[in-house]
């Protein structure tokens, strides 16, 4: 990759935790000077960094702002980037909003140039905003900040909020407020003002607060970032004044910024890890079907650890990188018949249990369960799907809770249960090269057909790609899984997983966030998304122009929301009318969207749209090497619908 | 009296008559399949089972190459299960289903997954 440009004064990226540590420390001491330091931190070397504020109108929505009548020079935003930084945030997603200009002029004016960067990521929509740290989390592991207007800017990333909550991914939502009407000037203020504002997602959202001071903001902010990131990880969302932003800060004002603290997630119950372990290792047949399992590398690692003690088939729902697509245990292609063949089930950090097993509780099959999920669950949205009867639940966080059970299924495997295993495994190997035939089998029906297919697409891609550090910022289900099935994908990185609530207009905003974490590995980032998506959400390429993100977008161009044709279309065979017309309402043609133009006037190569896949090759490689610059770059490939 | 031969001759002229020429048999199969590719693209077999019936992965098993017998395909229509909606008569006619078939069966096999590169890493 080359090398980015970036704004004068920025520190590299890819700084490890202690430079960090180090830095946020002299951050916080440089905040001494304006009162303000960070909890069991020394106070020395300060570096005062001054800006003067200049107040922004209240107004500012309705016409051109007054006169500036005030400087300051320290004020209550300029903390709350402190605070910010303090957590590890290192970038805040935005599309401006009058109740939150103090804090975007904090974080232009003083996080953008002092160390460590806070830096802002600009935005189309509240929605691409909220899916940009949504893909992100999923990739750095941490959170990235967003920032919404009052009412109407939270309204717009309600729908985004609820993908990342049913995809347990942490996001730090911050959303301006007007709390006191005396504060409220004129007719948009009052529109823009709401006396509980995140009420609007609390259904779907971990928790969320409305400080009414600075220490208070420290303090909740620490609270939203502790909860967020304890398993299972959620978006949490801070209601921030405008006056508690914009004020000024008084000299000789101490504001303590908590300590953060280590998280520990919770792990599993010993004895119960001994009676897991007891079942997995007495089964003939156990089945390891993991959803959101991995949360990190090292739950990748712990995954192959656990089936090769166990010498067990893997079924990986993929709701995250689980498990290496090429591993001989790994039989995700032969999930119904596993599920409905095992003796023992152990489902880790499984949503639907209840599909996984195709409603089939078949007598004498041990079903057990590891999952956050019981944990922390609300009652009015119902991402928790179908109840399934388990023969035990263990509440606590599947990644956290595999170092014990791993231990605990070696200790328990006798060398007579060793030698067995080693059969199943083998087996297990030579099934998994069998489904690997029959997926290639599978592919190569249609291979020059047109529309191309959706197997010939992802295998074009692959061949561009596969000899580079590449990572895949979709789910696939709307490409048949082909990934998985002939693509080899062996670390965590590679696959994050999908939306979660499969809320549409997800993915632009989320590849371009996964694709912001991924520059600083210099990893080439890839996305394969349909046309219905990325007309919901076309302004987040934008965003991958603007911030030079390099990211190639395949736009798998079925010229429909095809999933409803199909729907609409069972409907009416079902009434007994006519069926060709259930296009009507679901086809995006006449006209046809033109996404390499769409692209090119927002700044992005582009090539397509491809009609012949003997031409798709060759437009692929061209995008990837305009990626591998630096930039981002988009292919509209039309195709078959599935 | 006719001779043998002259028997089979009017054999011959009388199946010409009923069943046409192997010329006027080939066109109507193709003339059928023309009409089966219109059903299945306008009528939405397409959506889930691909254009060329290679299949569409959950949402629709491939059709094509190989495509089940005549009765295999209507027995399947009128009494399907899952996902598959059940398409009456009133809906796709006995004939209908017969061009559809006629269709499929004239998509030419492609080439096999160990000829193709890509699909050989």
């Amino acid at each position: 990759m080359s090398e980015r440009k970036k704004p004068e004064g920025l520190t590299g990226a890819g700084m490890g935790r202690r430079g960090f540590l180090k830095t946020a420390t002299l951050a916080g001491t440089g905040a001494v000077a304006q009162g303000v330091v960070a909890a069991g931190q020394p106070a020395e070397q300060p570096t005062p960094r001054r800006h003067s504020v200049q107040m922004a109108s209240r107004e500012a929505e309705q016409g051109t702002p007054p006169p500036v009548t005030t400087t300051q020079a320290s004020c209550g935003s300029d903390f709350m980037v402190d605070v910010m930084r303090h957590v590890g945030i290192e970038y805040v997603a935005a599309i401006p909003g009058n109740t939150f200009k103090g804090l975007h002029e904090s974080v232009i004016n003083y996080g953008m140039t002092s160390t460590p960067a806070l830096e802002l990521v600009s935005c189309m929509h509240e929605e691409m905003s909220v899916a940009m740290a949504h893909g992100y989390a999923k990739v750095a592991g941490k959170p990235m900040a967003c920032m919404m207007h009052s009412t109407v800017g939270l309204q717009h990333g309600a729908m985004a909020l609820y993908n990342a909550y049913a995809d347990r991914v942490p996001v730090f939502a911050i959303v301006g407020a007007i709390l006191d009407a005396k504060d409220r000037h004129g007719y948009v203020d009052w529109q823009h003002s709401v006396f509980d504002g995140p009420a609007l997602v609390r259904d779907f959202t971990k928790w969320d607060d409305t400080p009414l001071s600075l220490s208070h903001f420290a303090e909740s902010a620490l609270r939203a970032y502790k909860f967020s990131m304890t398993p299972p990880w959620g978006p949490t969302v801070l209601a921030v004044d405008q006056e508690l932003q914009e004020g000024a800060v008084a000299k000789g004002t101490t504001l303590l910024i908590p300590k953060l603290p280590q998280i520990a997630p919770p792990a599993g119950d010993a004895g119960a890890v001994r009676e897991i372990a007891r079942v997995l290792v007495a089964a003939e047949r156990p089945l390891i079907v993991a959803d959101r399992a991995a949360r990190t590398p090292e739950g990748l690692r712990l995954m192959v650890e656990l089936a090769e003690a166990l010498q067990a088939a893997v079924v990986d729902v993929s709701g995250r990188m689980n498990f290496p697509w090429r591993h001989p245990l790994n039989q995700t292609q032969r999930r119904a018949e596993l599920a409905a063949q095992a003796d023992a089930i152990l489902g880790l950090e499984l949503t639907d249990y209840w599909g996984v097993i195709g409603g089939r509780l078949a007598p004498g099959v041990k079903r057990i369960s590891i999952s956050s999920i019981d944990l922390f669950m609300k009652s009015n949205y119902q991402d928790f799907e179908r109840f399934t009867p388990v023969d035990l639940a263990i509440a606590a966080d599947a990644e956290a809770t595999l170092p014990a059970l791993v231990e605990e299924v070696r200790r328990q495997t006798s060398s007579g249960r060793r030698t067995f295993f080693k059969a199943r495994g083998i087996a297990l190997a030579k099934d998994h090269r069998d489904s690997l035939e029959q997926s290639r089998n599978a592919a190569a029906v249609g291979w020059d057909s047109q529309p191309i297919t959706t197997a010939r697409l992802c295998a074009e891609i692959y061949e561009q790609i596969r000899n580079e550090d590449w990572a895949l910022c979709n789910g696939t289900v709307f490409q048949n899984y082909w990934p998985q099935q002939l693509w080899t994908a062996t670390q965590h990185h590679q696959y994050i997983g999908d939306a979660g609530a499969y809320g549409l207009g997800y993915l632009p905003g989320a590849s371009v966030g996964a694709a912001l974490a991924h520059r600083q590995h210099g990893r080439l980032a890839v996305a394969i998304g349909g046309d219905g998506d990325l007309m919901f959400s076309p302004g987040a390429l934008w965003t991958a122009a603007h911030h030079e993100i390099p990211l190639l977008y395949v736009v798998h161009n079925n010229r429909a929301y095809h999933q409803e044709i199909m729907f609409v279309q069972s409907m009416a065979v079902k009434r007994q009318r006519g069926i060709d017309r259930a296009h009507i309402g679901n086809a995006i043609t006449e006209p046809n969207v033109d996404f390499a133009k769409l692209a090119a006037s927002i700044g992005l190569y582009s090539e397509g749209p491809v009609l012949d896949p003997a031409e798709l090759g060759p437009a692929l490689r061209r995008a990837v090497a305009v990626v591998k610059q630096g930039h981002p770059a988009l292919v509209d490939v039309i195709c078959q619908g599935r | 009296m006719q001779t043998f031969f002259s028997r089979l001759v009017a054999a011959a002229v009388a199946a010409l008559v009923v069943f046409g020429s192997p010329g006027a048999v080939a066109d109507e199969q193709r003339s059928n399949a023309t009409e089966g590719k219109r059903l299945f693209l306008a009528d939405g077999c397409y959506q889930c089972h691909g254009t060329t019936g290679a299949g569409g992965g959950t949402a629709g098993p491939h059709l094509a190459p190989d495509p089940l017998p005549l009765e295999a395909v209507k027995a399947k229509l009128r009494t399907a299960s899952g996902r598959m909606p059940v398409y009456t008569a009133a809906v796709i006619s006995d004939a209908q289903i017969a061009a559809i078939v006629a269709y499929l069966q004239g998509i030419p096999r492609g080439k096999a997954a160990k000829d193709i590169p890509l699909l050989n890493h």
